[in-house]
């Protein structure tokens, strides 16, 4: 970079500023592209409930790229969403209290990351087939407690027994929604989380370089197990919000959400220098991940289309990323 | 001396096996090899000898290829030849035998001596036989007592060296570079090795013999060459010359440069080790050092002086010993308890095992304490900053920011913040493990600088080092290793002159009778036969088990008309495991593989639908799965994109463009009996699809196992360095293991199509690819190598098949069947992973 930098400086400082930002741009213009095709796209309304339904997507490519940063994969993620929106969902069909109702799925996908972490960073199974095998045991959990995907309806449940439920998805505070609120406040959380913890800083070192984060004294496994543990936490967040903005709990009903969160992490790559894994990035590509749903489903383009262009975008970033490191 | 160079016109040896001419050689900054020539006669040893530094590996590299000169020629035999690389030099005659031999594990040894110039008959075929019998009389020429066929993972060291031996004699070489064939032998081994060097001798092999142990050589070799900084010293025949008179050769006399030693009062007794042993790298080791001393460690090559530092601060697993820090015992389990003990290391790797590379200089130097700037994990940024600043200007490192990325810093920086980085703590022993190497000179003296601050404030310093030249100037007392062994302790430092050092580290140490009895527990503990065959057989053990338990459950499991029914049920899921199975074994990963297959079941009904026939059907199922594979393979190897990566975002597109064929709705056939045939017809009680998948599989197993194209494909997969030295090219055979596992993956969804008449509109793809992967690690736990292995996957997939079929008989809800298979997949995985313990991480990203 230095040495073509001094040789042509014109040229690279242009080349330099198109790296930097031309992905960002290129976002951008997809979604000017939306916009004129459907001046709807870009209405207040519209962008309001697109930044609503992103705040699921959100905060489950969250917990995905902490465990991506290290060199590792979460694909039980949108399985443990759906397993603790399920279990909330249970719950409030039983009349449980709402504290029970909230802190027993989040238990739950602490548990499960916990239990990933244990295969994959103690026992060492490779974290893609040790989350593989993961997605499946919860999927068929949910299967058998629900006797076969009957989705749990809540919202035939007495408005009394449910208002406070619904609050975290439904309900709002002054003009913004409750459900961006708590969108804001794990974004906040997991900057801090991911740059000025011990926990940041050890992760990084996992994620560079393992063996010599190992020699340094860090203790590696239980930084990378960490990784998955946030993961499950994080996905079981996002699964009691999906229920309680969607008044339903449909088994696999998340099961979408895990490919989004991988095109969200890659395309959050493009905004980095170096194409790190950020959070930053992360909430960047969720958004436009979700803007992008939204545009096509405007537009009249479902779900083919959806799978199609979120595919075609992580191998676009992964080339480019290739290109930046290489360079 | 009574030694003078030989000159090249005196070498009029009309017999020169290889002459080398004037060859110079220079690197920005430092002339490698200067106006060296020499002559190698035919059928003798010849020994290259030479401190760290002297030009030896650079000689080496320029015959066998790597390098070019920058002046002077290479006569091989009489002729002067350019060697463009590895293949040119040994299809002109030099070849060579690493210290650590490329071998790839899972193969035979056959398989391993010929990669790259196998034997073959008409149409790829390998000619076992053939192959068998040309390795075998190779394996008699270094009097191997191991068959051909055993797997090089089942074999020692010294029998790998063996291996990579004949390997390279089957080349016929003019001479055979052998490079420090001795460094991870026992003696024994060692001596062994001699005699089949001898033997070749004998039968007219010139052999250059690269080693630091100067008795082995002096035994051995006919004559030396001597090198230093980068000129010829002298050659001369063994017989003419002293082991004093060669130390003092390979050492030189003026002193290089200036040491900053300074003399530091010596305090108690700091640290005590007694009786350390690990493996056979360290056989018990007794040490003392004190507060404020500096204790150079002096070793060669496989000395154990790096196995040292890493077992006492817990990176290696101590087998015996005891070790004391300031009177507290110290036995740590890992790096991060031994930091809490007081041990500070800098590994011997700076840029693998010191920095990590990509993070910056603040990130490098605050890491092993950051807990230290922080509250309940929070980090107090300021002070953390500062700190690292602070040392930023104590060590001068420059560039003066804490900002930059350790990697584009020069190693001697480089180094300073591996050393930097324990100062913010209470490490109270530093282990130096080679801290000056590819240092210049500057930075040197700066690290010493630093070992003496160290030593001022009551450090006990440990340095390991093969440069003994500053062993002798930089510590107060010094140690000799070899071979695990302590071989000499030198009190009196004025003593330790690097003559005295090096012919300690090269000698021969006394009580080596002892090393019987440790190979005899060696091998004894090594693994019981119980054990042994657990490993091997544990796999099946558990399956026919768990089969046996349905079929006491749930007779009618065992009935005649259930087996076929479960043969038919598994067939389809293994047609696509089988497909899947062909991609792994080279190509990394594919997570596209259930979306393909798939895809191509819409396509085939759809081609159906429209009125083409079954056969159009088949063709263009076939032909859309060879085409994704096509480019899966492109991705992978042409834009660089991790396999894991490339082929999520093809699942993706394909998952997409399957939705968008189909328009959401499930294709369904009807009245094509021919095409249903394929899926649900019987040939008398045999379903015709399991005939199918026989057939297919026993097709993929002769191209797997029986051919050239096969070899290489699990070359490539297994090691892909091995097979890049034998002149592999890997991009080939991650194309081919794309393309054949995406035809048959094509193929798998035709027959998925006629199996369930029609296509189903849901994107099931990733339920196939879980059944599937499940069935491939599975299979290859099967397999004798632990390999992926077609015929392995088949087995599993019908296991599974099975497995589900008694469960539900046994009245287990279907619902259950997805969990019970991922139990099995993470079963299967942990069989394999229970001697290693590294963490999951995926490093195909």
């Amino acid at each position: 970079m230095q040495s073509a930098a001094t040789r042509r400086p014109v040229d690279t400082l242009l080349f330099e500023q198109l790296r930097a930002y031309g992905p960002a741009f290129g976002m951008l213009a997809v979604l000017l592209l939306f916009a004129v095709l459907k001046p709807s796209f870009a209405s207040f309304a519209n962008i309001g409930n697109v930044l609503h339904q992103s705040v699921i997507l959100i905060i489950m490519a969250f917990g995905l790229s902490v465990v991506m940063a290290m060199r590792g994969v979460d694909l039980s993620i949108a399985q443990i969403a759906d397993g603790a929106g399920l279990l909330a969902a249970v719950l409030m069909l039983h009349h449980q209290p709402l504290w029970l109702v909230i802190t027993a799925p989040l238990a739950f996908g602490t548990l499960i990351g916990l239990i990933n972490g244990f295969l994959i960073a103690y026992v060492g199974i490779p974290a893609i087939i040790g989350t593989l095998g993961m997605m499946f045991v919860v999927r068929s959990g949910e299967l058998l407690v629900t006797n076969g995907a009957e989705p749990q309806i809540l919202f035939t449940l007495p408005r009394g027994l449910t208002r406070n439920f619904f609050f975290i998805g439904q309900g709002s505070i002054g003009p913004i929604s409750a459900l961006v609120l708590l969108g804001v406040v794990i974004f906040a959380v997991m900057m801090i989380v991911t740059t000025v913890t011990t926990f940041a800083r050890r992760s990084r070192a996992v994620g560079g370089n393992a063996r010599a984060a190992y020699l340094a004294g860090v203790d590696v496994r239980a930084v990378f197990a960490g990784g998955f543990v946030l993961a499950g936490l994080l996905s079981s967040i996002a699964g009691v919000a999906l229920v309680s903005r969607t008044s339903i709990a449909m088994p696999r009903g998340a099961e979408p959400y895990l490919l989004d969160a991988f095109a969200a992490v890659y395309l959050g790559t493009l905004l980095s220098r170096r194409a790190d894994i950020t959070i930053w990035g992360t909430l960047i590509g969720a958004l436009f991940i979700t803007f992008l749903g939204n545009g096509l489903t405007l537009l009249g383009l479902g779900a083919p289309y959806r799978y199609a262009l979120n595919g075609g975008f992580i191998l676009l970033a992964m080339a480019i990323g290739a290109l930046k490191r290489k360079t | 001396m009574t030694v003078a160079a030989l000159q090249p016109s005196a070498a009029a040896d009309s017999i020169a096996a290889i002459e080398c001419r004037s060859i110079r050689k220079a690197f920005p900054g430092v002339v490698a090899l200067d106006d060296v020539s020499l002559s190698i006669r035919r059928g003798e040893i010849h020994a290259l000898l030479g401190q760290n530094g002297a030009g030896k590996s650079t000689l080496v590299k320029v015959l066998t290829g790597v390098y070019q000169p920058d002046e002077g020629e290479i006569r091989i035999a009489g002729e002067t030849v350019r060697l463009r690389d590895v293949r040119d030099a040994e299809a002109k005659g030099i070849a060579i035998v690493h210290q650590d031999q490329q071998l790839i594990a899972q193969f035979d040894v056959t398989s391993n001596a010929l990669l790259g110039n196998e034997i073959v008959r008409l149409g790829g075929l390998l000619d076992r036989d053939a192959m068998n019998r040309k390795v075998l009389s190779a394996l008699d020429r270094v009097a191997a007592d191991f068959s051909p066929t055993t797997l090089v993972r089942d074999l020692s060291v010294a029998q790998r060296a063996q291996v990579a031996i004949a390997a390279a004699l089957m080349r016929n070489p003019t001479a055979l570079i052998l490079d420090e064939p001795t460094a991870s032998l026992s003696d024994k081994e060692a001596e062994r090795l001699f005699d089949i060097i001898r033997k070749l001798r004998a039968e007219g092999v010139t052999i250059i013999y690269i080693s630091h142990y100067l008795d082995e050589v002096l035994n051995l070799v006919d004559r030396i060459t001597v090198l230093r900084d980068g000129k010829l010293v002298a050659t001369a025949p063994v017989a003419d010359i002293s082991r004093g008179e060669v130390v003092k050769m390979i050492v030189g006399r003026e002193i290089a440069q200036l040491y900053p030693k300074e003399q530091v009062s010596i305090g108690a007794p700091l640290l005590e080790v007694r009786g350390l042993s690990q493996g056979t790298a360290l056989r018990g080791i007794d040490l003392t050092v004190r507060a404020g001393e500096i204790l150079g460690i002096a070793g060669l090559v496989g000395a154990g002086r790096s196995e040292l530092a890493m077992t006492l601060v817990g990176a290696l697993p101590r087998d015996g010993g005891t070790v004391t820090l300031g009177g507290r015992p110290s036995n740590p389990a890992d790096p991060r308890r031994a930091k809490r003990d007081g041990f500070a290391l800098i590994p011997e790797d700076r840029r693998h095992e010191g920095l990590i590379t990509e993070l910056t200089v603040r990130d490098n130097l605050t890491l092993p304490n950051i807990a230290r700037w922080s509250r309940f994990g929070l980090l107090n940024l300021r002070r953390e900053r500062a700190a690292a600043r602070e040392l930023v200007t104590r060590l001068d490192i420059q560039p003066p920011s804490i900002k930059p990325i350790t990697r584009n810093l020069s190693g001697g920086n480089q180094q300073k913040i591996v050393v930097g980085r324990w100062l913010t703590g209470d490490a109270r022993v530093f282990l130096f493990d080679e801290p000056t190497t590819g240092v210049d000179v500057g930075s040197k003296i700066e690290i010493y600088r630093q070992m003496v601050e160290l030593a001022r404030l009551g450090a006990a310093v440990i340095f390991i080092s093969s440069d003994f030249e500053e062993i002798a100037a930089m510590c107060d007392r010094t140690i000799v290793m070899r071979r695990g062994r302590i071989a000499r302790v030198i009190d009196d430092q004025a003593e330790a002159t690097p003559e005295a050092l090096l012919y300690w580290a090269s000698g021969s140490v006394e009580g080596d009778k002892a090393d019987d009895v440790l190979n005899a527990a060696d091998s004894a503990g090594r693994a019981s036969p119980l054990a042994d065959f657990l490993a091997r057989w544990g796999t099946v053990l558990g399956m026919l088990l768990t089969l046996a338990v349905i079929a006491a459950l749930a007779p009618q499991f065992l009935s005649l008309g259930n087996i076929f029914d479960v043969l038919k049920q598994g067939s389809v899921l293994a047609f696509i495991a089988l497909g899947l199975t062909v991609v792994l074994i080279a190509g990394g990963f594919d997570m596209s593989a259930g979306a393909t297959s798939q895809f191509a079941a819409n396509v085939a009904a759809g081609t159906l639908l429209a009125g083409f026939g079954s056969a159009a059907a088949i063709v263009i199922g076939g032909v859309l799965g060879f085409a994704v594979g096509i480019i899966n393979a492109a991705l992978i190897l042409i834009f660089r994109i991790p396999a894991f990566v490339a082929t999520l975002g093809m699942m993706f597109v394909i998952m997409g463009a399957t939705l968008l064929y189909n328009g959401g709705q499930a294709l369904t056939l009807s009245n094509l009996p021919a095409f249903f045939f394929l899926g649900q017809g019987y040939v008398g009680p045999v379903p015709f699809v399991f005939i199918l998948l026989v057939a297919m599989t026993f097709a993929l197993h002769v191209v797997l196992k029986r051919t050239r194209l096969g070899l290489r494909m699990y070359a490539v997969g297994q090691n892909e360095a091995a097979a890049l030295l034998r002149g592999i090219d890997r991009r080939r055979y991650v194309l081919a293991s794309c393309a054949l596992g995406g035809l048959v993956l094509g193929f798998a969804g035709v027959i998925l199509s006629a199996y369930s008449y029609g296509a189903s509109a849901l994107a099931t793809g990733v339920d196939f690819l879980i059944s599937a992967l499940a069935a491939a690690f599975l299979g290859s736990t099967i397999s004798r190598a632990g390999e992926l292995d077609v015929i392995g996957t088949v087995a599993a997939a019908i296991f599974l098949a099975s497995l589900s079929n008694g469960l539900i008989l046994m009245g287990v809800s279907n619902q259950a069947l997805p969990g019970i298979q991922g139990i099995v997949l993470v079963l299967s995985i942990s069989l394999g992973l229970i001697r290693r313990r590294a963490i999951g991480q995926v490093l195909i990203f």
